[in-house]
């Protein structure tokens, strides 16, 4: 799931989007993107509007049916109100995950020791699902805002953690060599040379926990909240209104496209100087 | 037990069972209870009141709208709404809500089987759930060899469910086989599933609380077969559940809340068109997504409509004059004596074990708690004023 997995780490071509490219190319991939939007389209026409019988509740998520929905949606305040409460709880659980996270990845991949204690327990926290853990989010933190945040944390955590000591086991040793025979003491050894050499990693760890974060989202807001798109989804769901659902599905997934694109963005304009 | 359905849901589905029965077990408990302590220290709490979106929460959905909380006196906080009977026997157990509605049947569970300290201290709602069938099944017998959904395995759907199967010689079909001609399979599932579902034919028929059979009904997707009311006369569905710390440590408060709660029933009985648009949409509060026509026809119906389900045979009873859902508050102990007797004979999953040593009346004494409910009852005339003959007692009448 991520770049620890690989021995190449952040250097996987993947991870130098089109947008580096020279002006043509980048042009004609964006191309072949849109296309590739456009097959999604007609793929999910053709599933709801020629292969789903009349009549049938498949044909209410019809993309006839949701673009026009889509746009009501829009005109009046209630969406970008769940809009604003999601990207809030998003956030803050990703504000919680670096706070957590970066020093416990530092620390993890400096020294061996605390690697060997804690990689078998946080290889086995990070598979538990977080949904798992809603009993005692609601135990401890109760109903509303902070157990979701807790729960956005639990998941995104784990990305950040194990990307940042990876980008640490990952530093040029010349570069610590230098370092020492500079005499630089050790806040000055982490302030100049690792924290800047593992930032692309940690952007890297941050990108794929907005991605886990925004997918868990949606069942996180059952947990007796009054707003937010999971919130919306699950009542769409009781109200039988498919087309908002498929409305819905449309805003997360590009909330989530740009949140991606922001990432992406950021890991090219820090990481680039490595 | 297999689904015909990818079943992701997180509401009720298997696994939902599962973690609710972790819950409740004697070893799980204690860190909630210990949670419960350390919350009872908030010796003035305001009311805290845990809901689903369905019309079972109705009374105390009224209680908060029209103020009755405040008119008593009490504090109370927005009502907090949960997605799933598992959250919000979890948020109860934690302390963090107060006040809530659960399926009586739950409440027995709880209470003898999780050991949960907590008590029945009315009734939220009598009626107020169908079974909804695919329009080719005319009768019960014909649900044979088919599917059908129920919302949580300690339902009164479920009792009364497998109480109309037994009438009509089917079986339960055994969890992961396929059903034979004269078995059903019950399947968990979300009410909001329920109908897509039965559009789709995975299932032939779902028993479930309201809005849920009037949207199969307005969407054009299926019928109502029989209303559990017409099986049991007047069986309460959801009853009101509250922490014994509250009860014993202040009794004041409690009968406030029970006095409010009380109050909501008899101004719904008069104003159950308001009490549709109280609770739809298109109020400012959105209690639930509900549109008001939807709700109208549940609380509300049209007379003509009584007429259509008598000639159908979904009411067999007309001489019971039940409505399809109506509100009185006092917990009959007949009833939880009954309910017990029906559960020993229901097929649940899970741990069971309990059922077996749990004696009706021991049950009925000790899981209702009727003195606050006595008061408020009397302070507003009696039960004549819900329509009922003045007596505490009354007769069960279960007839498939």
């Amino acid at each position: 799931m991520s770049a620890v997995d690989s021995p190449a780490g952040r250097f996987r071509p993947g991870w130098r989007p089109a947008l580096a490219r020279p002006g043509g190319r980048q042009l004609a991939h964006a191309g072949l993107g849109l296309a590739g939007l456009g097959l999604l389209l007609l793929l999910w026409w053709a599933g709801t509007d020629l292969l789903a019988a009349e009549g049938s509740f498949a044909r209410r998520f019809s993309p006839e049916r949701a673009l026009p929905a889509l746009a009501g949606l829009a005109a009046g305040p209630g969406l970008w109100l769940h809009i604003m409460a999601s990207l809030r709880r998003v956030l803050v659980g990703l504000g919680f995950a670096l706070a957590i996270g970066v020093p416990l990845g530092l620390l993890v991949g400096v020294s061996r020791r605390a690697a060997a204690l804690t990689t078998p327990a946080f290889q086995f926290l990070r598979m538990v699902s977080p949904l798992s853990w809603m009993p005692v989010a609601v135990l401890v933190f109760g109903v509303g805002d902070m157990p979701i945040y807790f729960l956005l944390a639990a998941v995104a955590v784990w990305p950040v953690m194990l990307n940042t000591s990876a980008g640490v086991q990952q530093l040029n040793p010349h570069w610590l060599q230098l370092s020492q025979s500079l005499a630089a003491t050790r806040s000055e050894t982490l302030l100049h040379v690792v924290l800047p050499g593992v930032l692309g990693q940690v952007l890297t760890g941050l990108r794929l926990a907005i991605g886990i974060s925004w997918v868990v989202l949606v069942p996180c807001e059952m947990l007796g909240v009054q707003a937010g798109l999971g919130y919306f989804i699950l009542d769409t769901r009781d109200r039988l209104a498919y087309e908002e659902l498929a409305a819905v599905i449309l805003v997360i997934g590009v909330i989530g496209y740009a949140l991606d694109s922001a990432a992406r963005l950021a890991i090219r304009r820090f990481a680039a100087g490595e | 037990m297999t689904s015909p359905l990818p079943n992701e849901d997180f509401l009720f589905s298997r696994r939902d069972m599962l973690r609710l029965s972790a819950l409740l077990g004697a070893g799980a408990a204690l860190p909630f209870a210990g949670a419960r302590a350390a919350r009872a220290q908030e010796a003035d709490a305001p009311v805290r009141i845990g809901y689903l979106p369905i019309t079972d929460a109705t009374p105390l959905l009224v209680a908060h709208g029209r103020g009755l909380f405040e008119a008593e006196g009490l504090r109370v906080e927005p009502p907090v709404r949960f997605r799933g009977w598992s959250q919000i026997v979890e948020a109860f157990l934690a302390g963090q809500v107060n006040v809530v509605h659960l399926l009586s049947p739950i409440t027995v569970w709880a209470r003898f089987n999780g050991g949960t300290p907590a008590k029945v201290v009315a009734w939220n709602h009598t009626g107020g759930s169908g079974l909804t069938v695919a329009g080719d099944i005319d009768d019960v017998a014909g649900l044979g060899g088919r599917v059908v959904a129920i919302p949580h395995w300690y339902s009164i759907h479920n009792v009364v469910l497998q109480k109309l199967l037994r009438e009509n010689g089917l079986g339960i079909a055994a969890p992961g086989a396929a059903p034979g001609a004269d078995e059903v399979a019950l399947v968990l599932m979300a009410p909001a599933d329920m109908v897509p579902a039965l559009a789709a034919g995975q299932i032939a028929g779902y028993i479930v609380a309201e809005p849920f059979n009037a949207a199969a009904e307005v969407h054009g997707v299926g019928k109502v077969l029989r209303f559990t009311g017409d099986v049991w006369k007047d069986h309460a569905c959801c009853t009101v559940f509250m922490h014994e710390d509250d009860l014993t440590g202040r009794p004041e408060w409690s009968q406030k809340v029970v006095n409010a709660m009380v109050r909501a029933q008899l101004w719904t009985r008069d104003n159950r068109a308001g009490t549709a648009r109280l609770l739809s949409a298109e109020d400012p509060r959105q209690y639930t997504p509900h549109s008001p026509e939807i709700l109208a026809r549940v609380l509300d119906p049209a007379p003509a409509d009584h007429d259509a389900y008598v000639a159908s045979g979904a009411i067999r009873h007309p001489e019971w004059l039940s409505q399809r859902i109506d509100f009185q508050p006092y917990p009959f102990p007949s009833y939880t004596g009954e309910l017990v007797r029906q559960l020993k004979e229901t097929r649940v999953e899970g741990d069971r074990a309990f059922l077996d040593t749990l004696d009706p009346e021991f049950a009925a004494g000790d899981l209702v708690d009727d003195s606050f409910v006595r008061r408020a009852v009397e302070a507003v005339g009696g039960l004549a004023a819900f329509g009922l003959p003045d007596a505490w007692t009354r007769e069960e009448l279960v007839q498939a």
